[in-house]
């Protein structure tokens, strides 16, 4: 009896992918090489496709997602707060454990590589490992929004946005840079101004691994005949990939340079 | 003048504020919380094993008291047995020397007695053989001549103070 229904679902799978490839090849093709160019060009710059900020201004799509984003984890971070945090228990369930291990990881990422004034470090590696994370993986979510041109686009990753990835690279070095002037005065700055380039590196590996990201998702989901069993490679895999690999990276050279300022 | 990259400063603060919002959010709701939890939860741990320690600290300190005591009492129990001894040894001696004085006094009087006895014995048995004698020599007379009659007094002496020697 299960054999049968496995047999028949099979074949109904079956049936149903032929037919959808049959109709994909048969119907006429969605875009043209110019409108791949647009959407790339307007991946990169959000320079088209402007949401408007409360009727105040217009903005890129990924300050929308970061706002989004922050919402979300207020959200969230609000029912635990409430719901979850009083109930903590000495011996740990899994929530918790989850929870425990997730500030104790930053938390010890800064104190092993910042033994001095690494209790900032530990909450700021925390926010913005979160932050990569939990945006990268929002991108999967497609929330859609409207445009000022009436279109309705998917939210990018925010940090996918070159104001997104700077601001990130930039305040990571001012933090860094603020703990060397904390910790050794005229001796901090001198350090960290030594690093002059790892404001522009940090942002640009945060825009460049995001956007790449972007890109590559866009380019596959823009050509209906790339859309079957690819996008669970390239949307889930290299999303969920790069989301923890940035987070990782980011933090890891901000506690790195953090500690060797503050030596 | 617009950046290249459509870089935005506008943009850039408007991603900063979200992001120290963001930030503010997460570490008085999650970050410091949860470790305020685990730091009292080591705090906790320390605790019970400092508990522990000063527990097996006082154990160690109870046990080395107990044998040092154990010892003490030992020491006490071992000297006293030396003087239970000495004064046991002392009582023997003493009862032994009653006891010997005793039988010297025991062995005094009897012996005394003894000799009273020989003393009055010897006395009866000479005024028996003197009786004796007489009655022989009267028999002796009576019934045959002298010579017969001496020599059966003889035997009859004789044989008399055999049997008061046998006896």
């Amino acid at each position: 009896m299960e054999k049968k229904k496995k047999r028949r679902f099979f074949i109904i799978f079956a049936c149903i992918t032929i037919l959808l490839l049959i109709g994909t090849v048969l119907t006429k093709p969605v875009g043209s090489g110019e409108e791949v160019g647009e959407l790339m060009r307007d991946a990169v710059l959000h320079d088209v496709n402007k949401i408007s900020l409360f009727g105040i201004m217009n903005v890129n799509p990924g300050v929308i997602s970061a706002m989004t984003v922050t919402g979300i984890m207020f959200i969230f971070a609000l029912i635990v707060r409430i719901f979850v945090i009083p109930r903590f228990k000495m011996v740990p369930g899994k929530f918790q454990m989850v929870l425990e291990m997730l500030v104790g990881y930053f938390d010890g990422l800064a104190k092993s590589n910042s033994p001095h004034r690494n209790s900032f470090l530990g909450a700021y590696v925390f926010s913005a490992g979160v932050y990569i994370f939990v945006s990268t993986i929002f991108e999967l979510f497609g929330v859609q929004a409207t445009t000022v041109h009436n279109t309705i686009i998917s939210l990018p990753a925010p940090l996918s946005d070159i104001n997104g990835a700077l601001m990130l690279g930039c305040l990571s070095y001012m933090v860094i840079l603020s703990g060397g002037i904390a910790q050794n005065k005229l001796k901090g700055i001198g350090k960290t101004l030594k690093e002059f380039s790892l404001p522009i590196s940090m942002s640009f590996r945060l825009f460049g691994a995001l956007l790449s990201g972007a890109l590559v998702t866009e380019l596959v989901y823009h050509y209906t005949h790339l859309s079957y069993g690819l996008p669970v490679v390239v949307g889930l895999l290299f999303t969920l990939l790069h989301a923890l690999i940035q987070a990782y990276v980011l933090t890891m050279l901000t506690a790195l340079f953090y500690g060797e300022v503050t030596e | 003048m617009s950046l290249p990259l459509n870089i935005d400063p506008q943009q850039i603060l408007l991603h900063l504020l979200n992001f120290v919002v963001l930030f503010g959010i997460l570490y008085f709701l999650l970050y410091s919380p949860v470790k305020k939890f685990m730091d009292k939860r080591i705090e906790y741990y320390k605790e019970l094993d400092e508990q522990a320690k000063s527990d097996r600290d006082k154990a160690s300190e109870s046990k080395a008291e107990y044998e040092k005591k154990l010892e003490q009492v030992s020491s006490e129990i071992e000297q006293e047995k030396r003087e239970a001894r000495k004064a046991i040894n002392a009582q023997r001696d003493k009862s032994i020397l009653a006891a010997k004085n005793e039988a010297e006094k025991i062995i005094d009087e009897a012996n005394k007695r003894a000799e009273a006895d020989r003393k009055k014995m010897i006395a009866d048995a000479e005024g028996e053989i003197a009786d004796i004698a007489a009655d022989a020599a009267e028999k002796i007379l009576l019934s045959s001549s002298v010579m017969e009659s001496y020599d059966q007094f003889l035997e009859a002496v004789d044989g008399d103070l055999g049997g008061a020697d046998d006896e």
